[in-house]
């Protein structure tokens, strides 16, 4: 049991299925595969961001630019396509343009030094700026039809793009796990000190991070245009703070060092579930922020006092092992200076 | 000596900017100059001072807080919905700034009480103010009470709750002489939280949390007390804020104020205020958040979209913290070079 409430994971996906079950027994239609389906559809674009954003996290740093860039990438990728530029080729324009502007990131944190929020709150600024202004500030509503109909492809009645998205998910858990320059993102977020005594090249492991969570932004986008089917000047408003929200959530520590893709996968998976349930509760959508907002207060409480509470135990444990071990040694030395009379 | 010290402030420096900066715009456009028209023109950007004079509080401790843009929103929608129910406005008023008060309540209680960085709870409750913001007019209407105002609820979607008294209305628009009441305001906060800063034990405290927590806290400090105090001023600035620009707009909108977060941060930091707490004053805020209003009114003068105001903005913020940490660096690489120099002199002479 109280491993089960060590591993966050575990605990939210428990959370999930059985919110699930809640609604589903008020509104049936709910437990339908087509809606289910529809669920996680909705999630991938928060999914990818999140995967971005966990490297920045587990490095210790934070990037509210994430929103910003996939909102820019998704310009990128309309201008382009209505442009005439062939899908595949767009595509990648729209990735090189996420990956770029997370590099502008990378650079001002590792380079100039510049402490991560203000860098990416800036470049938050400069981003949303040439979005409207690539545009004129109106949205981008005709859009080629070939990237629509990436959004409808299915493969066995599911949708590419959640194939697509698991894919990358298992990729990049087996990369983190198993590639040894990507524990690196852990070690400097956990102890940057010790990372550079152990000679781990500290600032290039940082600059990948914010160059993987802008390419991760791009991604998105595309999964949006495709989606969507328009791009709405709002696009990609606040997904930074949804993003490190679900990262909260599925148990990414803000302090750095701790969390999995899964995690990001799982918390982007709930925190856009709860908007999905809410629609089939009847709640209006305007609740959908004040919803969110108080599930992750009261997640990220509940999470302090479980962790205060295995503090303690272990605190408990230790002390216990030491008043046993001391009355060992006592007995111990007893016994000897009893040989030693004798 | 003094003086000397006094000339290189950062301050001092910003103080320098901010009359070049008025130079040039009126250089460029003569109109910009007229004192009437540069006096009023604050009323503009008197809600991103509001709000991060009191974040200066929050930014010296080592905390950060993000839910003030929210609560601009909740307070002008409680200020709303009080005088449609037929509160006195002043009354409403009244009512607003405590629920502003009660949200940095909340927010001061759960960072002091819990280890959890205070970005996670704001931002936690950056979405749930928001979004009580947004419900509570629908909640309040489904629950049979009307809501909306006179013109109804399509009105209220596209304008806001209207129809405020124009006794209301006057605290953003009116003035003494060329003097506007929100800049008056504003001067006054400042001054009050500067007095509360420097010139009290309780904001050295706020100094000594931002340097070393653990320190302060084992030399007796009241942290939790200090760190509760400082959020809920942080809110309450917000909230002023949001009554502000409730009687600006002349309506009260659940989306009063969400787009001012870079430039209120920007305010703050570009003051001077170190984001890793420990420095700052209220004084470099008070002329940074200046100078960003005025550079935005600067550029809509020039013709610039504004579109094109938060690239700016974002630019500034990037360009002088990153020029700001260059020069400490130089300094610090001259200080070691002139010692290292000293050191290999004194080895070099001739010992007794």
């Amino acid at each position: 049991m109280s491993r089960l409430f060590r591993n966050r994971e575990a605990l939210v996906f428990l959370l999930l299925i059985g919110m699930i079950a809640i609604v589903g027994a008020i509104n049936p239609n709910f437990l339908r595969p087509r809606s289910l389906k529809n669920v996680v559809n909705n999630s991938l674009i928060l999914i990818l961001v999140s995967i971005g954003e966990m490297f920045v996290i587990l490095t210790r740093g934070i990037d509210v630019s994430v929103g910003a860039i996939m909102g820019l990438s998704a310009v990128v990728l309309g201008l382009s396509l209505n442009a005439g530029v062939a899908l595949p080729l767009a595509i990648l324009l729209t990735l090189v343009v996420g990956l770029l502007a997370g590099t502008v990131n990378s650079i001002g944190v590792t380079f100039f030094r510049v402490p991560p929020i203000i860098m990416t709150l800036g470049t938050l600024g400069i981003y949303r700026g040439s979005m409207l202004i690539l545009t004129g500030g109106s949205w981008i509503e005709t859009i080629p039809q070939n990237i629509k109909d990436l959004g409808k492809w299915k493969v066995g009645g599911v949708h590419g793009f959640i194939w697509i998205t698991l894919i990358i998910l298992v990729i990049t858990t087996v990369i983190m796990k198993r590639f040894k320059p990507a524990r690196y993102f852990y070690l400097v977020g956990d102890n940057e000190d010790g990372a550079l005594f152990l000679g781990i090249p500290i600032r290039r492991t940082i600059f990948a991070a914010y160059s993987l969570a802008g390419l991760f932004a791009g991604m998105a986008a595309v999964v949006f245009v495709a989606q969507v089917g328009f791009v709405p000047m709002q696009t990609g408003n606040g997904q930074e703070l949804r993003a490190i929200a679900a990262l909260v959530l599925g148990g990414v520590n803000l302090a750095g060092g701790v969390g999995t893709p899964i995690s990001a996968f799982i918390g982007a998976l709930f925190l856009s579930a709860v908007d999905s349930m809410l629609i089939f509760l009847k709640v209006p959508g305007y609740w959908n922020n004040a919803v969110g907002g108080a599930i992750l207060l009261v997640a990220i409480y509940i999470d302090y006092r479980l962790r205060q509470a295995v503090a303690l135990r272990q605190l408990l444990v230790r002390q216990r092992a030491r008043a046993e071990y001391a009355r060992k040694v006592r007995s111990q030395s007893d016994n000897s200076q009893g040989a030693e009379e004798t | 000596m003094n003086v000397l010290r006094k000339l290189k402030s950062w301050e001092f420096s910003l103080g320098i900017l901010l009359i070049v900066e008025i130079l040039v715009l009126g250089a460029i456009n003569p109109t910009f100059l007229n004192v009437e028209n540069l006096l009023y023109s604050t009323s503009d950007f008197m809600h991103i001072l509001f709000a991060a004079l009191p974040l200066t509080l929050v930014i010296i401790t080592g905390g950060i807080d993000i839910s003030g843009v929210s609560v601009m929103g909740l307070t002008s929608i409680v200020l709303g919905l009080g005088w449609v129910a037929g509160l006195n406005i002043w009354v409403a008023v009244i009512v607003a700034l405590t629920v502003g008060l009660l949200a940095g309540l909340l927010n001061g209680l759960f960072t002091a009480h819990t280890d959890i960085h205070p970005l996670v709870i704001t931002l936690g409750t950056l979405f749930m103010y928001a979004g009580i913001a947004a419900g509570l007019p629908g909640l309040l209407d489904a629950l049979g009470f009307e809501a909306y105002g006179v013109a109804g609820f399509s009105a209220y979607m596209y304008e806001g709750i209207t129809g405020l008294p124009h006794s209301f209305n006057n605290l953003a628009h009116g003035g003494v002489g060329w003097v506007p009441y929100p800049l008056i305001f504003v001067l006054a906060f400042a001054l009050l939280l500067s007095l509360l800063l420097h010139k009290t034990r309780f904001g050295r405290y706020l100094y000594l949390i931002g340097v070393n927590q653990p320190a302060a806290q084992y030399t007796g400090i009241p942290v939790k007390k200090s760190l509760v105090v400082a959020y809920t001023l942080s809110s309450f600035g917000a909230a002023i804020a949001g009554v502000m620009l409730t009687s600006y707009f002349t309506s009260a909108r659940s989306d009063l104020g969400s787009e001012a977060l870079l430039p209120i941060i920007t305010a703050v930091v570009l003051g001077g205020t170190d984001i890793m707490g420990g420095s700052g004053t209220i004084l470099g805020t008070l002329l940074a958040g200046i100078f960003i209003g005025y550079l935005r009114q600067g550029l809509l003068a020039l013709g610039v979209t504004s579109d094109v105001v938060p690239v700016v903005v974002g630019l500034l913020l990037v360009v002088v913290v990153a020029a700001k940490i260059l020069v400490t660096r130089f300094n610090e690489y001259r200080i070691n070079r002139q010692a290292l120099k000293m050191q290999r002199q004194a080895e070099s002479l001739p010992r007794h």
